[in-house]
């Protein structure tokens, strides 16, 4: 028997309250929870993407110097990369959003279901957005 | 890859938890220390090391993950097994709940390898190399690995679990047809032993206000119950936006339950319901 | 500093204010308006996928048309009553202060205020202001 067990200075000796198990500190990411958390952290990037949206309305509707400014801005190296980025997350939340409809419906939710379509999100997301890069990169040229 | 019933046990996982820190956001009493390291018996041959957390209210010391190498030889072959060799022959201040040990009682219901199921129906083939054994996630801990349902089951009689019904009492039975009767299949068969409510993120966050999977079951079970005559007022008591629609259809409830039950999918048909009423 | 116990029973802290029998609309229209966004969100995105490197005459020309400045406005006024019913969600998941209000009335306001300024900004275009 070896370790001693160590004793913690910053809790009084008498207990006040019992402590609270840990939960996403050891819980296993399982693909129900982590499509959950991405279809709601792209719901969140979305958010701020939507502002974007209305900015670049906005440079459009004060005339084309201001809207040539908001287009060099997007079409930069790095404005391409968020433009990816919301591309993606757009694609992702929409697909999962769908999935969300058809359970809401009722259909799809025995397990089999579940990672089928959990799957398929995955898949169908990141496929549309390559089409549509490969493909306003073509038209682009 | 695909996942067809709860008790699949998936044999490679890219990430055991999520990547943050031990203690994230963990009040100082709740932090988890480094435990003691039981070492195993001489000559045991096949040794497996088991995780497990510990926590001894009369020490006033914070819970700590103690190591223990178990004989596997030596024990049967489920996790329960394991936790009852480790009481008799190694640490006899080791507590958990612990009754029926075929998977009916619900008591054994704890986090092994990071999801929940009952001790006494998961295999020790089928845990990890370095099988970690917590309690139920975010309840307050006894001791060990015993926490306090209180909450839990207080929320539980929030829904009125019981027949409520004005007509007058029949002389024999209230009659039910099949096809009624088989609407609570997958409701009555719950043991409430909370693996759900306890694996829900959405309770993590709420579980003062938040019913949860294994109430909302519950819940289910008597709003379809045909005999039952009260179907307005329990959606009534259901309708708010915590006790019921602080679910966003996580899933983790349907993908953890022990007997295979659907939680998920009652808790959509409650929606539904609801919708129903008002559209 | 220690906390003083609290009495109250289990059970009514379980039961806490009562239920608020309200909740089935904004789940409805969260839903609604996700149903709506499905088809004027991918319009959206095939538009800009297909008018990339065009320039600023064209892309007016391109709004101006009828159809195109009512699902432009359609896609904002539904885009941002999802986007506030989300995010009113997020905030009463995570978010248990006193700062919770503020926060929930904060995003529905700047949503609002935001719908309108898109579309004013498109009806400048459309209209020629």
């Amino acid at each position: 028997m070896t370790a001693k067990v160590p004793r913690s200075t910053s809790v009084p000796a008498i207990r006040t309250s019992r402590p609270l198990s840990p939960h996403l500190q050891i819980y296993r990411p399982q693909l129900t929870s982590v499509l959950s958390f991405s279809h709601r952290l792209t719901g969140v990037i979305l958010s701020v993407y939507a502002v974007a949206l209305v900015a670049w309305l906005s440079a459009a509707a004060a005339g084309p110097q201001v809207f040539a400014t908001a287009q060099s801005l997007v079409q930069s190296p790095f404005g391409k990369i968020l433009l990816l980025a919301c591309t993606f997350s757009f694609f992702l939340h929409l697909c999962s959003g769908i999935r969300h409809l058809m359970w809401d419906t009722g259909r799809g939710l025995e397990l089999g279901a579940i990672y089928i379509s959990g799957w398929v999100v995955v898949a169908v997301s990141t496929m549309l957005t390559a089409v549509s890069w490969i493909v306003g990169t073509t038209l682009a040229r | 890859m695909i996942i067809r019933s709860s008790d699949q046990v998936p044999r490679r996982t890219l990430f055991k938890r999520f990547p943050v820190p031990r203690n994230l956001g963990v009040p100082p009493v709740s932090r988890i220390e480094r435990g003691r390291i039981w070492t195993a018996p001489a000559g045991a041959q096949r040794v497996k090391t088991f995780e497990i957390y510990r926590y001894d209210p009369d020490s006033g010391a914070n819970p700590r993950l103690d190591s223990f190498e178990v004989d596997l030889d030596d024990c049967g072959p489920m996790v329960l097994d394991v936790l009852i060799w480790i009481k008799s022959k190694v640490d006899s201040t080791l507590t958990f709940r612990r009754s029926c040990r075929e998977g009916v009682c619900g008591s054994c219901a704890m986090n092994i390898d990071g999801t929940n199921w009952l001790a006494c129906t998961r295999f020790v083939s089928d845990t990890s190399k370095r099988a970690t054994i917590y309690p139920l996630n975010n309840m307050r801990i006894i001791k060990d690995l015993v926490p306090d349902l209180t909450h839990v089951f207080a929320q539980y009689s929030l829904i009125e679990p019981w027949l409520k019904s004005t007509t007058a009492v029949p002389e024999r039975e209230r009659l039910q047809s099949l096809e009624e009767r088989h609407k609570l299949d997958g409701a009555w068969e719950c043991i409430l032993c909370f693996c759900c409510t306890s694996g829900c993120p959405s309770h993590w966050w709420n579980a003062d206000r938040f019913l949860g999977p294994a109430v909302l079951l519950q819940a289910w079970r008597w709003l379809v119950d045909s005999r039952d005559e009260a179907t307005g007022q329990r959606l009534d008591d259901l309708e708010d936006p915590f006790r019921l629609y602080r679910c966003h259809t996580i899933l983790n409830c349907t993908r953890t339950c022990p007997k295979g039950l659907n939680p998920g999918k009652a808790i959509a048909g409650i929606k539904k319901l609801l919708l129903e009423r008002r559209v | 500093m220690v906390k003083p116990p609290i009495m109250r029973s289990s059970h009514g802290r379980a039961s806490g204010l009562g239920s608020a029998k309200e909740g089935v609309q904004q789940w409805w229209l969260e839903r609604v308006t996700a149903v709506a966004l499905v088809p004027l969100t991918l319009w959206f995105t095939a538009s800009i996928v297909g008018h990339t490197d065009v320039g600023y005459m064209a892309f007016i020309a391109w709004l101006r048309a009828p159809l195109t400045t009512i699902l432009m406005v359609l896609l904002l006024i539904a885009l941002f009553h999802h986007l506030a019913l989300g995010l009113q969600v997020v905030i009463e998941d995570y978010v248990h202060s006193v700062a919770k209000l503020p926060a929930v009335i904060t995003v529905r306001l700047a949503c609002f205020g935001l719908a309108v300024a898109g579309i004013v900004a498109t009806l400048r275009i459309a209209l020629g202001y």
